[in-house]
């Protein structure tokens, strides 16, 4: 560590120098210690000035006193090493004192020469600490540019040093003119009291303290030294005078400044410190929302910050009207009774035309005609609404004591908060549902890439019927699914179902229907007859119940229809689990109708109870009957007026088209419901399966 | 967008009448959960629905009745519809849960059941 190194050379160097500067004082006059008398003048001028500048330059190396803003430690240090140093002289001016009329005095000048040299010593330390005490004050904030402006400030100081010491003879004019320039600098340089502003009211009035007790100290210094270089036992040269005035100068001038200044600031002091409250409580407000803090800390802030800016006797922070799952659950008080708050909140009524509340200020409570019921404690109100167009946050209530608290310029500060703090809840809001949308739309990917997996990519064909399918999937993807299956014997199995719930878990569900379907139409190789080789549609149901069972959650379900058509058989068999009934145009009638049968939806009742309630229906078909499958998204959409697709007109549309081929009936029914609910975004899934029975044209 | 459906609750000594008004559907089948699912709802001996005003249901409203009618059942807690407009008896009926549930025209009666 180079640089403690060199201020220990300093520091041995000034103690060097002012042993000498001792010695050399002591020899005026007389002879000491075996040394002759009267030393050279160059000699103390030579160790008073290395005295002086190496006291300088170690003080100077010293580290920055300054810790952060702790101005008055900083002037509290300066004042207590300055006073041990005063009492120091004093001690010593004491003890001369005292000497000087007792038999115990020393020969000649040796105590008086004594103390002046430690006096001097002693002041020289002062003004070191003292004037890099201002260093730090000055170079407080200032830049690079008044850094290098202080560095010239101590070389000139500096040079005065050296002047004296060669003894240049220098022209008066000079002299003065250099002199008042230096001194100018040194006023310049006062200026410079940025940290004053910094000070709270407290630190300013002790920083006045501590400076005028710098003052004390240095004037007592000042009439110390004055005396004892008049003194004529004294004998000594002239000091260096230059350098120790304009330091002397400086320290002084610089105090004064200070102080002035500061004196000048207590006034103002008080609503500055208001205003830096203010600005910090908006700062405060505006850092949470970037490190994204939560609401509830939010509505803390803004109430704690409302509180004390505008010096509120008493407040609340009520949450929105309206809203479940506020992040404020609860109103905030603050030194407020709740029978108080009624009265207040009893006069909040939405302005007309509008969701929001109005903001109330009333500065003279007393006559208000408003708000009647408040106790006569309380001398104005504030109610400010915390909205945006769309919301609404909560509602700030203000009460002080005094009348007229809530002025244009308090109101002001506290529509910053408010402002700001409605930015806040934006913000959260905005960064959520960009979250939510993001998870969303992840979601909705994966899962009609799943449905689209699941949707049967090839039909079944054989010349006895025809299929066609219509599937749409909602924006929000709903749980429409269906699959055929070829079984052997010129037999068909048809499943079609809804899952309740949408997104994920919906096409999860979707996928273990299917897997159930597909599990449940095994040929069961133990089978006696043949008709027991594949599940009945009422056992299709019960197992697949019970299969949902343990996989479901407690509020899905899932409606479903099967049918097991036989083509030797000429009919079908079906069962319907709470799903849309089925519409079937009976050739032979000339009649299109529903079946209307019960049976309730899978996943309601979750144990063999189930059996009861679904069954088992069986249909003759004939050549030419159209079965019209589908699920709840084709008979509830809607048109613009709000009205339902419904049973009725999909029943006369098939009765209109019903003799067409399976692909163009299905594309008149999907047609029809298109433009009924044309414009209108699709609320739910839609399927629709048209089968038709085609007269009979055995295999080849 | 506001939540679709309001619910009012008006409690008596042993029967609570939630009064459904407007669209019950994702959103607003949480608001209808959260009433259901307090625990004090084992306290009554009756919980009527009045659904007068209640337009549409939807799969998820459907899902919170049927989520709940089996704990109600077992705390012997009575649940029971009333006032429902055709258009959601139609669901409730399609779905099978007419069989269910206990449905009735009117108030009387459902204070009756």
């Amino acid at each position: 560590m180079p640089k403690v190194r060199r201020s220990a050379w300093f520091l041995a160097l000034a103690s060097l120098c002012w042993l000498v500067l001792l010695l050399s004082t002591l020899s005026r006059g007389q002879p000491i210690a075996g040394l002759p008398a009267n030393w050279p003048r160059w000699v103390l001028l030579l160790a008073q000035g290395g005295f002086a500048a190496s006291v300088f330059m170690y003080a100077r190396l010293q580290p920055e006193p300054l810790a952060g803003q702790n101005f008055i430690g900083l002037l509290r240090r300066l004042f207590l090493r300055g006073l041990g140093l005063t009492l120091g002289l004093g001690a010593l001016v004491g003890i001369e004192q005292l000497t000087s009329h007792h038999t115990l005095a020393l020969p000649g000048n040796t105590t008086t020469a004594v103390v002046y040299t430690v006096a001097l010593a002693l002041f020289m330390v002062f003004l070191a600490q003292t004037l890099y005490t201002w260093r730090s004050l000055v170079n407080f904030r200032g830049g690079a540019k008044l850094r290098r402006e202080w560095v010239v400030f101590e070389v000139l100081l500096g040079l005065t040093l050296l002047l004296q010491l060669f003894s240049w003879h220098i022209p008066d004019g000079v002299r003065l003119g250099s002199g008042i320039v230096l001194g100018l600098f040194g006023i310049y340089l006062s200026g410079h009291q940025r940290w004053i502003a910094y000070l709270s009211l407290g630190e300013k009035w002790q920083a006045i303290l501590l400076q005028l007790g710098v003052l004390g100290l240095t004037v007592f210094f000042l009439l110390y030294l004055r005396g004892a270089q008049t003194d004529p036992v004294l004998l000594v040269p002239a000091t260096q005078s230059s350098f120790l005035v304009f330091n002397s100068f400086f320290a002084t001038f610089y105090a004064l400044a200070g102080l002035m200044i500061t004196l000048f600031n207590l006034p103002v002091a008080k609503v500055f410190e208001e205003r830096r409250a203010e600005i910090m409580s908006l700062q405060q407000l505006s850092q949470i929302i970037q490190r994204g803090q939560s609401t509830p800390e939010i509505y803390q802030i803004l109430f704690n910050s409302a509180i004390q800016t505008s010096k509120a006797d008493a407040g609340a922070l009520l949450p929105p009207r309206g809203v479940v799952g506020s992040a404020l659950p609860a109103p905030l008080l603050h030194h407020l009774a709740p029978a108080d708050l009624d009265a207040i909140t009893a006069v909040l009524v939405p302005t007309p035309g509008t969701n929001h509340l109005p903001e109330i200020v009333e500065n003279d409570l007393h006559r208000s005609q408003r708000i009647k019921d408040l106790p006569g404690v309380y001398g104005s109100v504030a109610v400010l609404p915390l909205h945006n167009t769309a919301h609404d946050y909560g509602t700030l209530v203000l009460l002080s004591h005094e009348p007229f608290t809530f002025d244009s310029e308090v109101l002001s500060i506290l529509h910053a908060f408010t402002a700001q703090t409605v930015l806040s809840f934006e913000n959260l809001q905005l960064a959520q549902e960009a979250l939510n949308n993001q998870r969303t739309q992840d979601e909705l990917r994966i899962a009609a890439l799943v449905q689209e997996r699941l949707i049967p990519r090839q039909l079944p064909t054989d010349d006895w019927f025809e299929v066609a399918t219509y599937a749409q999937a909602a924006k929000e993807v709903g749980g429409d699914f269906y699959d055929f299956l070829h079984l052997p014997g010129q037999k068909l199995a048809v499943l079609i179902g809804d899952v309740s719930g949408k997104g994920v878990t919906a096409a999860f569900h979707t996928a273990q229907m299917k897997g159930i379907f597909h599990a449940l139409m095994q040929a069961n190789p133990l089978a006696k007859k043949e008709r027991d080789r594949y599940p009945d549609p009422h056992r299709f149901m019960v197992q697949a119940n019970e299969a949902l069972t343990h996989c479901l959650e407690r509020s899905s379900f899932i409606t479903a229809a099967f049918y097991l058509i036989d083509y030797q058989a000429g009919g079908f068999s079906f069962a319907r689990a709470g799903h849309c009934h089925t519409l079937y145009y009976h050739s032979i009638q000339e009649e299109v109708s529903y079946f209307r049968t019960e049976g309730l939806g899978l996943g309601i009742i979750r144990n063999a109870g189930y059996e009861k309630h679904v069954k088992t229906q069986f249909w003759d078909y004939n050549p030419g009957d159209v079965m019209v499958i589908y699920t709840d998204g084709i008979v509830e959409a809607r048109d613009g007026d709000g009205n339902e697709y419904g049973e009725e007109r999909l029943r006369q549309m098939l009765e209109t088209c019903f003799y067409q081929t399976a692909a163009e009936i299905n594309e008149e029914l999907r047609h029809d419901v298109q433009e009924f609910s044309r414009g209108q975004p699709l609320h739910d899934d839609q399927t629709l399966l048209v089968i038709k029975f085609k007269a009979a044209q055995p295999h080849a | 967008m506001g939540p679709t459906m309001k619910v009012t609750t008006h409690p008596t000594a042993d029967t609570l009448t939630l009064v459904l008004d407007g669209e019950l559907d994702a959103s607003s089948a949480v608001v209808l959960d959260a009433e259901l699912n307090k625990p004090e709802i084992v306290n009554y001996k009756k919980v009527l629905i009045d659904c007068q005003r209640l337009s549409y249901i939807s799969s998820a409203g459907l899902g919170v009745f049927i989520s709940h009618l089996q704990r109600l059942q077992d705390s012997d807690v009575k649940l029971v519809f009333f006032n429902m407009q055709e258009k959601v008896f139609n669901v409730f009926e399609i779905l099978g849960l007419d069989s269910l549930m206990n449905i009735v025209p009117t108030q009387e009666e459902a204070q009756a059941a």
